[in-house]
């Protein structure tokens, strides 16, 4: 699992590379809050090459939102593949957190 | 009972790298039963994981011997099985059985609901120390 970070005009993209489980998840943490603390809090989680994604990774990605949302900002995720669209679903979180096609197509709206 | 078609197993101390050689064992798995549909590797592979995960970030030792951990997943023609236990660990706390859904702005205690949601049967045994989910998934 493997995490990076580029920083725009007007949000914070974070690129998810791998299985977003419990060894995965504190890394999430960690990266989301130094990009919060960077003065970015607008956020998206680009989840493009996560194929799985347990509830530990769903539970640091309500800690990130919670986080963005806290610094005035949001975190909305993208390229959500099948695995994890499940766990949103069976989670009921898919209506907690929005899922965009792309990363691009997250805060286009606002 | 119909016969085991494919079957593979992880034995090793409970920590992130047990969680990381599980899954990858779960992959290999699916490479030896080509037949199992995505929607049930994908349930089933998910609801392993949180079982596998619950044991590594919950079971305590139940003396001076670490907690191991013992996945064994075997697919017949019908139906995916896993037993996924916990050596010399102690009953685990009621809190930690929790399988009702959180609200949304919980961070954690979504695995065991999400388990049940995720496969046909969940058994769980305590014997001899060893605390053993067993999981089911009728394809």
């Amino acid at each position: 699992m493997q995490f990076s970070y580029e920083v725009n005009d007007s949000y914070a993209e974070v690129k998810s590379v791998g299985r977003l489980n419990m060894v995965a998840a504190p890394k999430l943490r960690e990266v989301v809050a130094e990009v919060v603390a960077g003065g970015s809090s607008r956020v998206v989680v680009n989840l493009a090459e996560t194929d799985f994604m347990d509830s530990s990774g769903l539970g640091a990605l309500i800690g990130c939102l919670k986080a963005a949302r806290q610094a005035g900002g949001d975190l909305r995720i993208a390229g959500v593949q099948p695995q994890v669209k499940m766990v949103l679903e069976l989670t009921n979180m898919d209506r907690v957190l929005t899922a965009y096609p792309t990363a691009e197509a997250a805060f286009s709206d606002d | 009972m119909t016969e085991v078609i494919a079957r593979r197993g992880f034995h090793g101390p409970s920590n992130d790298e047990a969680i990381e050689a599980i899954h990858n064992e779960m992959d290999a798995l699916w490479d030896d039963a080509s037949f199992v549909p995505d929607m049930d590797r994908m349930t089933f592979a998910t609801a392993v994981i949180e079982a596998a995960a619950n044991i590594v970030q919950h079971a305590l030792p139940a003396a001076d011997k670490p907690v191991e951990i013992d996945v064994d997943i075997s697919v017949r023609s019908n139906r995916l099985i896993a037993r996924v236990s916990a050596h010399n660990a102690r009953e685990p706390f009621a809190e930690d059985m929790q399988a009702s859904m959180p609200d949304s702005e919980a961070e954690s205690g979504r695995g065991l609901a999400l388990i049940e949601a995720l496969v046909t049967t969940v058994t769980f045994e305590r014997q001899d120390g060893t605390n053993t989910w067993i999981l089911t998934r009728d394809t």
